[in-house]
């Protein structure tokens, strides 16, 4: 499925910028007060500059997605050949969380994810024909597989995926009382006796179906266990599960791996030994040790960084991590994605939900 | 005589993880807590360090501390003992 | 035009139930002590699922508006000691989770949707176009009335599910989306519901360029 265009929204900019920022080592992680105005531990968040982790009504990400929104190419959005699929795990449930504090009833139109979605499509100018997907840190990708389903169906021109979470205290408190969210700073797939991960803010979006510049999603594949709400089936077989059609799809090729790795240790361990064990040799990153977790839009945000370093020769390495990590091709340092064709994508969610897909370029 | 902390402890689990058909004297002191025959898991853990910071003041920080203290009923009573901050002795 | 055939449908008409009612009534069919942290949304579709036999290689489309919003408001209330648990089964799909975790049921694709006035439309294509030989298409509410009066949950409890396939025969109705000229359309969940709840008939836009016809044989 051709990718038209894409890009994506963090603390440190589009996806140009985040590269960058991303190669020069920086984190937008910094140690915050995990329920915000209310305090708390210190825990490791990422918000969009000048965004309080509270939320004002209206909320301060809008003027984000309105940037967002505008970067899009130009099309007749929403319309019967040109749907949107619109993606998030949280939509506006900082507004409900700061509407069970303040009972500022302007909250309310972003509190459930139908009316914060019919506001936005008013805001921007599309259609009705805009789907609402939510399923946890899987959401963007399952955007990316119905829209190229529905594309190659027949039944639409374009489509456009756009996606976005941004961290309240209610997402903070929540990871927070999982005990995974600690006070300190992520090391995806790095060994450690604590695991933490962070969280951040992101938005991004993909326009597939017509000429697609060189890059493509070549396979798209969904797992899910069912095992339990936060822990995977011992010995990583839903993770073989998601991987296995992805490696068939990729073999010849040689790629690079982005991985989910959010800095716990047995998911992490579990992930980084399933990519070794479906891709010998393939170097693997996560980016989240600077990002933070941008929840239901990660799969998206780190597509759209992906063609970036993809566009730009050099792949950013795993921010936060050092050696000994639990697999020995976990890359730390940026490396050069001249000889590599393909990258493998790939994101998990509670209930040992999986996503993966194969981005390959000329 | 039994031990105050203990018995406590079980009233604890007993309501906090609505255990409706579980009679906290039947639960053992040294009867693993997790995977056992109360079928909890991690996030009933979860939820009992939530409730065991919030009675006794304690901090458990992390999903990895969390698993030691809950081991059975006596390893978080000797946990609470340990971390119980001066002033709010535990019983 | 696409188009796939009714095979199996079940469903949950418990209104003004309210949840300890609903679980009382429902906990047998669930293993011991699982529907201690149950939802009432979890337990209604778990009733209309358990006929069904979910398998791997099904492809589950789920539909909900307001999906967990009884954990959603008591997770709030829970604040500053916020409760793992609630927050954990405040998350979408957290419904369909809580029934495949507790029958450690696996399923490859697996879409869960939101939205309102064209989540049926949606639900349903995702459905149709699922290359699985069989999809389970189902959603549902759970009856909860929010403080504040905020329109945030819904007042009624319902639940559906229904097998879809490719073969005809034996088929209890069709499931057809067909390409309309109309700009707009919209379709309820309450509505979809009604309509399969009732075996009535339905023949209408339901999203621009698309009009959904439900009919019975």
């Amino acid at each position: 499925m051709p990718i038209e265009a894409a890009d994506c929204r963090t603390p440190f900019g589009d996806a140009r910028a985040t590269c960058d920022a991303l190669r020069a080592g920086r984190r937008a992680l910094t140690l915050q007060p995990v329920l915000g105005e209310a305090g708390g531990d210190a825990v490791p968040l990422a918000t969009l500059p000048g965004r309080r982790l509270d939320e004002t009504a209206p909320p301060a990400w809008l003027s984000c997605l309105d940037g967002l929104a505008g970067a899009v190419p130009a099309a007749p959005w929403g319309d019967a050949r040109h749907p949107v699929f619109v993606t998030s795990s949280n939509f506006g449930v900082g507004s409900l969380y700061a509407f069970s504090r303040d009972q500022d009833r302007r909250h309310l139109e972003f509190c459930t994810p139908f009316a914060l979605v019919e506001g936005l499509r008013r805001r921007f100018g599309w259609g009705g024909n805009v789907a609402v997907l939510s399923h946890a840190c899987v959401s963007a990708h399952l955007g990316l597989r119905q829209a190229s389903r529905v594309l190659q169906a027949g039944r639409a021109e374009r489509a456009l995926v756009f996606t976005f979470d941004f961290i309240s205290p209610f997402v903070a408190g929540g990871f927070h009382a999982l005990k995974i969210l600690n006070p300190e700073l992520p090391a995806p797939y790095a060994v450690r006796p604590t695991g933490s991960i962070g969280l951040g803010d992101g938005a991004a979006f993909a326009v597939l179906g017509r000429n697609g510049a060189g890059f493509s999603l070549s396979a798209q594949t969904l797992h899910n266990e069912m095992h339990h709400f936060t822990a995977n089936r011992a010995g990583g077989a839903g993770f073989a599960a998601a991987l296995e059609p992805v490696a068939a799809a990729a073999r010849g090729r040689r790629v690079w791996l982005k991985g989910h790795g959010t800095g716990t240790l047995d998911a992490g361990r579990l992930e980084a030994e399933a990519f070794a064990r479906q891709f010998p040799g393939a170097p693997l990153v996560s980016w989240k040790g600077a990002l933070g977790h941008t929840l239901g839009s990660c799969g998206l945000v780190e597509l759209a960084l992906a063609l970036a370093a993809v566009r730009g020769g050099e792949a950013p390495g795993t921010v936060g991590s050092a050696p000994p990590c639990f697999v020995d091709t976990v890359a730390t340092a940026p490396f050069a994605t001249r000889d590599y064709d393909g990258v493998v994508l790939a994101s998990n969610a509670f209930g040992g939900a999986h996503a993966a897909c194969l981005l390959t370029h000329d | 005589m039994g031990d105050p902390l203990k018995s406590r402890l079980k009233q604890l689990i007993v309501s906090t993880l609505k255990l409706e058909d579980v009679a906290p004297e039947a639960i053992a002191d040294d009867a693993p807590l997790i995977g056992s025959g109360l079928s909890l898991d991690s996030i009933d853990a979860l939820e009992l360090v939530v409730a065991v910071e919030k009675e006794f003041g304690v901090k458990i920080a992390s999903a990895e501390e969390s698993r030691a203290a809950l081991t059975s009923v006596a390893h978080l009573a000797a946990y609470i003992r340990l971390h119980a901050p001066p002033g709010r002795p535990p019983g | 035009m696409i188009e796939r055939h009714l095979h199996a449908l079940q469903f949950e008409d418990p209104g003004l139930e309210e949840t300890a009612a609903t679980r009382e009534r429902l906990r047998a069919l669930f293993p011991r002590g699982a529907t201690r942290r149950m939802t009432q949304l979890g337990l209604l579709l778990g009733s209309v699922l358990d006929p069904l036999h979910p398998a791997e290689e099904d492809a589950l489309v789920y539909a909900s508006s307001f999906g967990e919003s009884r954990a959603l408001h008591d997770y709030l209330a829970s604040f500053p000691t916020a409760s793992p648990t609630l927050f954990q089964t405040s998350i979408h799909p957290s419904a369909i989770q809580q029934v495949l975790v507790a029958r450690q049921q696996p399923v490859r694709e697996f879409f869960p949707f939101g939205g309102r006035a064209q989540l049926v439309a949606h639900a349903v294509e995702a459905a149709l176009l699922a290359p699985s030989p069989r999809t389970i298409l189902c959603g549902g509410e759970e009856r909860i009335l929010p403080p504040g009066d905020s329109g945030t949950a819904s007042p009624v409890g319902f639940a559906f599910a229904l097998a879809l396939g490719a073969d005809r025969a034996a088929a209890l109705g069709t499931l057809r989306l067909e390409e309309s000229p109309a700009p707009a359309g919209e379709l309820a969940l309450a509505e979809f519901f009604a309509a399969l709840r009732d075996r009535r008939p339905l023949d209408q836009p339901v999203a621009p360029g698309m009009r959904l016809v439900l009919t019975w044989l």
